[in-house]
């Protein structure tokens, strides 16, 4: 391997931190501003002070919103995994132009625009009285996070050796303990991967979540979104903070145990 | 560890893949205790009848009968048959001790058997002291080894061998030969083995069936093959063979003559059967049976020598067309002149269908 020569590595170095900051900028900025003591956001505020903390966790409303993104989100992922490592599975097997039609379908969520699905979901939701209820709200969300972890699970499986079931069948296991013991513990990482998608996505999730929200039922993006209508304060900040801390949680938690599993990667 | 070898038999077992024969309607007994391999080039349907008896393919025709029970439908999970893979197929997410015992705890067996079973399985391939190694950080041969082991320690009624030593270097394939031959004979646990390679199949072998195109050819023990094979196919993939084209000018009573053009003379040997005069046939003769500087004998040139260690090969021109590989020890007294005279006996020519 040659050497680049130094005005080539520091283009480099200098184009790839631009984009880095370019990623990373809004995110990090938001975190400061959640800790102003003012009452409008500013940045880097002045003083700093953790009461819009405190009023977050002291409005009902908030902490409401927040428990329902959590509820949602973690009915959406289970949902999703149950649907989702089964048709990844059964993808895996299928060949031919079944699978990419199959493929084409499940992939149809990512391609076809949110409001166009939101605004179905709307119309389907209202004929069967879906909208405004918990389950219409994780329906909603599994259809769009499905494609994450078929995904995931289907990049997995790839690495999946058809013999491995064959000597599992031929050592006495049935199906579901081959599955269970053989299948499932190498796909783990892409089943956490989806999991963790699966999470963030509904979590993070506005245009579905604000078309299916009822008086009773409003995500914290929806809140969010109603708030920053009518004012602009470092609450929202606050909320936004707690988004990213538990985005940033879960894929450092995926990626540790991926990297316990395989040592060397 | 118990040694009761089961008896296999494939009563008219056929098996076809769309509108291809893989497997012709095949009857084929393994003895109790018995290590038979089928041998083949790649596509006769060797791996078929593997797969056959493991329950991993259903017969189109036939049934498959081990220890007088038929197992015809009844799936792999409950054929207790111990299957090496060609690819080993070891669980990768497991350590060398928990892979063997796979078997052992899908069968729900007590704790301190499952532990014992296992140790003794690794003693018997030679691996103490690995039982808590991933699979991944072993080398080809133990990995071959471990499954060996995952496949013995259930006990099965028959082991079922997938070419398991084709990924393996020649000098490690050598030794493991020996070792898969010695644990047979301790043990006496009926054994089908499939591979291309014949030296594996000399070396380890009770009876060896040699298949072509889905068809058993010939069945027998090494030496039966070897020395009086069937047909040119089987003369031809089991050891060097010197193989002359021509017409039955002569047949009476076991024995043929064979018109070789190019050759002087009639050449006389053992006739196999249906063969019928004027008929195309073909005269096996093995290069260890060639003669070179007798007294009497077809007079030839030697166009080639290849030194092969104990052994040098002759490669010697008789005439238009006819050619003979002849096989010498190589401190056998050297020749003194490229131009000699060259004899076998009857008794080591086969006249055989071509």
């Amino acid at each position: 391997m040659t050497i680049a020569p130094l005005w080539a590595r520091i283009g480099l170095h200098t184009t790839a931190n631009a984009a880095l900051a370019f990623l990373l900028l809004p995110i990090l900025s938001i975190v400061p501003a959640s800790f102003n003591a003012a009452s409008f956001i500013e940045l880097p505020p002045r003083v700093y002070s953790l009461r819009w903390y405190e009023l977050f966790l002291q409005d009902p409303q908030w902490v409401s919103s927040l428990a329902t993104s959590l509820q949602v989100a973690t009915a959406c992922m289970l949902l999703s995994l149950a649907l989702g490592i089964p048709l990844a599975i059964a993808m895996d097997k299928l060949t031919g132009p079944g699978r990419i039609a199959v493929n084409m379908l499940i992939l149809a969520p990512l391609v076809v625009p949110v409001i166009v699905i939101a605004c179905a979901m709307y119309y389907a939701g209202l004929h069967t009285g879906l909208v405004g209820t918990f389950w219409g709200m994780v329906l909603g969300h599994t259809v769009l996070s499905l494609p994450f972890v078929v995904i995931n699970v289907g990049i997995s499986l790839r690495a999946i050796d058809p013999s491995w079931s064959r000597a599992a069948e031929g050592l006495g296991a049935g199906p579901f303990y081959s599955f269970r013991r053989v299948i499932l513990p190498n796909i783990a990482p892409g089943v956490l991967g989806g999991a963790v998608f699966a999470f963030i996505y509904s979590f993070d999730e506005v245009v579905v979540a604000l078309f299916l929200a009822g008086i009773g039922l409003k995500t914290l993006p929806v809140r969010m979104w109603e708030v920053i209508r009518l004012e602009f304060t470092p609450v929202v900040a606050v909320a936004a903070t707690f988004m990213i801390v538990l985005a940033a949680l879960l894929f450092v938690l995926a990626r540790l145990v991926e990297m316990r599993r395989n040592p060397g990667s | 560890m118990t040694t009761a070898g089961k008896e296999v038999r494939l009563q008219s077992v056929s098996r076809s893949f769309g509108e291809t024969l893989a497997l012709q309607p095949t009857d084929l007994q393994i003895a109790p205790g018995e290590f038979l391999t089928l041998l083949g080039p790649s596509g006769s349907g060797k791996t078929t009848v593997l797969n056959l008896v493991a329950g991993y393919l259903a017969p189109s025709s036939g049934r498959i009968i081990v220890d007088g029970a038929d197992v015809t439908d009844r799936p792999p999970r409950l054929r207790n048959m111990g299957m090496v893979f060609q690819n080993y197929a070891l669980f990768p997410h497991l350590s060398v001790l928990e892979n063997v015992a796979f078997g052992l705890r899908v069968r729900r067996r007590p704790k301190a058997e499952v532990q014992r079973s296992v140790s003794h399985a690794l003693a018997l391939v030679q691996l103490e002291g690995m039982g808590n190694r991933m699979v991944a950080t072993l080398s080809g041969g133990q990995q071959q080894r471990v499954a060996l082991a995952r496949a013995l320690v259930i006990q099965p009624d028959v082991l079922l061998m997938d070419e398991p030593l084709g990924a393996l270097d020649r000098q490690l394939r050598k030794q493991v030969q020996l070792e898969i031959r010695r644990l047979h004979l301790a043990h006496r646990r009926s054994t089908l083995y499939v591979t291309h390679d014949q030296e594996e199949a000399l070396v380890m072998s009770d009876r060896i069936a040699i298949l072509r195109s889905g068809k058993i050819e010939q069945i027998g023990t090494a030496d039966e093959l070897y020395r009086t094979p069937a047909n040119a196919f089987v003369a031809s993939f089991l050891g060097e063979s010197n193989l002359l084209r021509g017409r039955i000018a002569s047949l009476s009573r076991g024995c043929a003559e064979l018109e070789v053009p190019g050759l002087p003379a009639r050449l006389a040997g053992t006739a196999a059967s249906d063969l019928a005069v004027g008929r195309p046939a073909v005269a096996l003769i093995r290069p260890e049976d060639v003669r070179v500087n007798a007294e009497v004998g077809l007079p030839a040139s030697i166009v080639e020598r290849v030194y092969l260690g104990e052994l040098v090969a002759l490669r010697l021109h008789l005439g238009e067309g006819v050619e003979l590989w002849c096989r010498r020890l190589s401190r056998s007294e050297p020749l003194a002149s490229e131009r000699v005279q060259v004899s076998w006996s009857p008794d080591h020519v086969r006249i055989l269908h071509p």
